[in-house]
């Protein structure tokens, strides 16, 4: 027996669910915010829509990172190519696109107040530098730690504007659910499970349903 | 109407081509300049921003004169106005 069993394939089964849906949801809201976007122009449409997009690719990529974890330990084969596994292209594709995603979402709230000449240019140097951690360290704990890091400030810049204009927003709420939840996630990618399983699906219940309520809200004004 | 109070970006395209449906989707420039209320440099910079977008075109009649009419994405964009201003309101962007 492995000293370290990840998870199971059953598991395998519930994360492989849990990835389908959060990616169907982030990619229609993708999609459903084309035509908006198409017709304004609008900058913070432009960096809510893309957010999704990017997580959908973030997700993707964490399930096939523990999809080749678990392939190797479970079943004793690996079909990644070894160049595959080597470079870690699944880790460090999750690290470049949740970083996108975390920066994209927090300007698409902030940007009236704090305008970035190229902000798309300096998010992907950022991420790439995120990313980068992930390649070099080979490991995923660094990039949970990165990403914690990340999510703090954003947390806290956004926080800063929204104390300034004095009101509270469940919105904002629910962002920093659906972020957290996302950190919460990236411990499944980690060589032990700090989170036991049946914790873990509760979280991945609660983000669903965080955006599922995104999902609502944004079905509700693009008809 | 015809009195556009101080709105953003998106509600100023709004309301000019507002002027425009509501003056039978024909309209002369000079009219629609006087209508919007706004300053002959700000209508030029969002006249031309809806012509780049393609909301609006120029026509010319038999007698060479030149008038205003909206496209059909210009139409859209009426129809959509509310729900777009409703969705950013919604998620504060």
């Amino acid at each position: 027996m492995p000293p370290f069993q990840l998870i199971d394939p059953i598991k395998l089964a519930a994360e492989l669910g849990y990835t389908l849906i959060v990616v169907f949801l982030c990619l229609m809201i993708f999609f459903k915010t084309r035509e908006i976007y198409d017709l304004t122009r609008h900058e913070g449409i432009n960096y809510f829509r893309i957010t999704f997009l990017f997580f959908a690719l973030a997700y993707i990529f964490r399930f096939l990172h523990i999809f080749s974890i678990l392939e190797k330990i479970t079943f004793d084969t690996d079909s990644m190519m070894d160049i595959f596994r080597i470079f870690q292209f699944p880790l460090v594709f999750n690290g470049y696109f949740s970083t996108l995603a975390i920066l994209s979402l927090t300007y698409s709230i902030i940007w009236k107040k704090l305008h970035i000449k190229h902000a798309l240019l300096l998010f992907n140097v950022i991420a790439v530098l995120i990313s980068g951690i992930a390649f070099f360290s080979r490991s995923p704990l660094l990039l949970i730690l990165a990403q914690a890091v990340l999510l703090i400030f954003t947390i806290i810049l956004a926080c800063y504007f929204y104390i300034r204009s004095r009101k509270f927003s469940q919105l904002f709420l629910l962002y920093v659910l659906f972020l957290l939840f996302w950190v919460v996630n990236l411990f499944a990618l980690g060589p032990r499970r700090f989170i036991p399983f049946e914790i873990q699906t509760v979280f991945q219940i609660i983000s669903i349903a965080v955006i599922g309520i995104i999902y609502y809200k944004v079905a509700r004004w693009t008809k | 109407m015809d009195k556009i109070r101080r709105r953003d970006r998106l509600g100023m395209i709004f309301d000019i081509l507002d002027i425009i449906r509501h003056h039978h989707n024909s309209i002369k420039p000079t009219p629609l300049l006087r209508h919007s209320n706004l300053s002959s440099q700000s209508f030029s910079e969002y006249f031309n921003e809806l012509m780049d977008k393609g909301f609006i075109k120029e026509i010319t009649d038999d007698n060479g004169k030149k008038f205003i009419t909206l496209t059909d994405r210009g139409f859209r964009y009426l129809e959509k106005y509310k729900l777009i201003s409703g969705f950013i309101e919604e998620f504060e962007l």
